[in-house]
């Protein structure tokens, strides 16, 4: 039966013949007028009808006719297929979406990543709000969200610290105690500990607020690549505003900036991007 | 003004820190100059009134006891910057709406004070 040239696309007068091969036996295939007939060499009729059996049914596993036929109408495709199919495409697609976001994410991480020195941020060493000292290495072994305000700031600031305690939130919620806050002040002259911490807790209670002298902070705006600019010429006692940069600095436990956030990030994006970051980072976390 | 007569100048002396930029509003504070500044922002609309700061006389004549509020419960540089940051807005979605006629692509950029 194997060896039938047709075999592809068996017409039908082929499959009524197969398919009465028990009950007729060797007969059939001498007297045969399917294209059948038209092989090479035929079996020798010596072997019995019964030897032949499994092979028929290896090959052609219907039991009727109209069973082949509704087979042959509908080819190789059945709804098993036609599923493993879709299974096996959505599988592959999402892989490669998620593959292509994870390296999308490790370039923006890798190109902000510095060869030797980092660009953005560095060694640092400013007073909290309780008049500790902080540097650089107590945020390591963390991710820290640096961003830089003041506490007379009109409506940016408070709008955008208020953001900042959100995200934490839902960043805190996944992942705790991976991430610290810090506000630092571009207006050392008015914010001291002592008005930081009353203009800090209104927000977060465990912001991080930092100040220092105008010298300090001028080289932590610099290393931060933050622009501000103090009104010169300001009189002891008078009010003026501060203009400086918006961003938050994601910087990963080892210090170095990983991606600015900004204004066009919802709170939930930011959670996110923070998340995901986390998720990516392979090096040592600090537990505390 | 009930509540504040029986605390007394306590009330007043914070108040007039605010105005002259001696301490920084916290958000009570806060919230308090942003709803003045709503209101006097409203009224500038109303009477189309772009800059509050060049046109001080007709915003003056509208607008008075709006603004008056508005100086009352707002530090005096924030009512400056909120002025200029009026024209400066109002020139941005004019711009917006001026691209937007021309066909260009929107990008989701807010210029409201609530955080979204």
């Amino acid at each position: 039966m194997q060896r039938i040239p047709g075999a592809i696309a068996p017409s039908r007068p082929l499959f009524e013949t197969l398919f009465n091969l028990p009950a007729r036996g060797c007969r059939r295939f001498i007297s045969s007028q399917t294209p059948s007939a038209r092989r090479p060499a035929a079996p020798q009729c010596r072997a019995s009808a019964q030897q032949y059996q499994p092979l028929v049914q290896k090959r052609f596993k219907y039991k009727t006719v109209e069973e082949a036929k509704s087979r042959y109408r509908s080819g190789p495709f059945s709804w098993k297929a036609g599923l493993l199919f879709v299974a096996t495409g959505a599988g592959l697609l999402y892989y490669f979406e998620y593959e292509k976001e994870r390296m999308q994410r490790k370039r923006v991480a890798d190109a902000n990543k510095g060869v030797g020195r980092p660009k953005v941020g560095g060694p640092f060493s400013l007073t909290n709000q309780d008049g500790k000292t902080v540097t650089h290495d107590d945020l390591k072994g963390k991710f820290s969200l640096i961003y830089f305000g003041f506490t007379h700031c009109p409506d940016i600031c408070p709008e955008e610290l208020d953001k900042m305690a959100r995200f934490f939130d839902l960043v805190e919620a996944e992942k705790p105690n991976a991430l610290t806050p810090v506000f630092v002040t571009c207006d050392p002259a008015r914010d001291g500990p002592k008005e930081l911490k009353e203009y800090l807790s209104e927000f977060h209670p465990k912001f991080v607020g930092l100040t220092g002298t105008y010298d300090q902070i001028k080289a932590m705006c610099k290393a931060y690549r933050v622009y501000f600019s103090t009104p010169t010429s300001v009189k002891p006692g008078q009010d003026y505003i501060v203009d400086h940069s918006i961003y938050f600095y994601l910087m990963d436990p080892e210090g170095d900036f990983v991606e600015a956030l900004g204004r066009q990030h919802s709170p939930e994006q930011a959670a996110k991007i923070i998340l995901d970051h986390m998720k990516d980072w392979k090096g040592k976390w600090r537990i505390d | 003004m009930g509540l504040f007569d029986f605390l007394g100048g306590e009330t007043d002396k914070r108040a007039e820190e605010v105005r002259s930029g001696a301490v920084a509003p916290l958000r009570t504070e806060r919230q308090k100059c942003y709803v003045a500044r709503d209101a006097y922002f409203a009224c500038l609309d109303a009477n189309n009134i772009v800059d509050a700061l060049k046109d001080e006389k007709a915003a003056g004549k509208a607008c008075g006891a709006q603004s008056k509020d508005f100086e009352r419960d707002c530090a005096t540089q924030w009512v400056t910057y909120f002025k200029k940051w009026r024209v400066q807005d109002l020139k941005k979605k004019q711009m917006l709406k001026e691209l937007e006629a021309k066909g260009a692509a929107r990008m989701d950029v807010s210029t409201e004070f609530k955080p979204r």
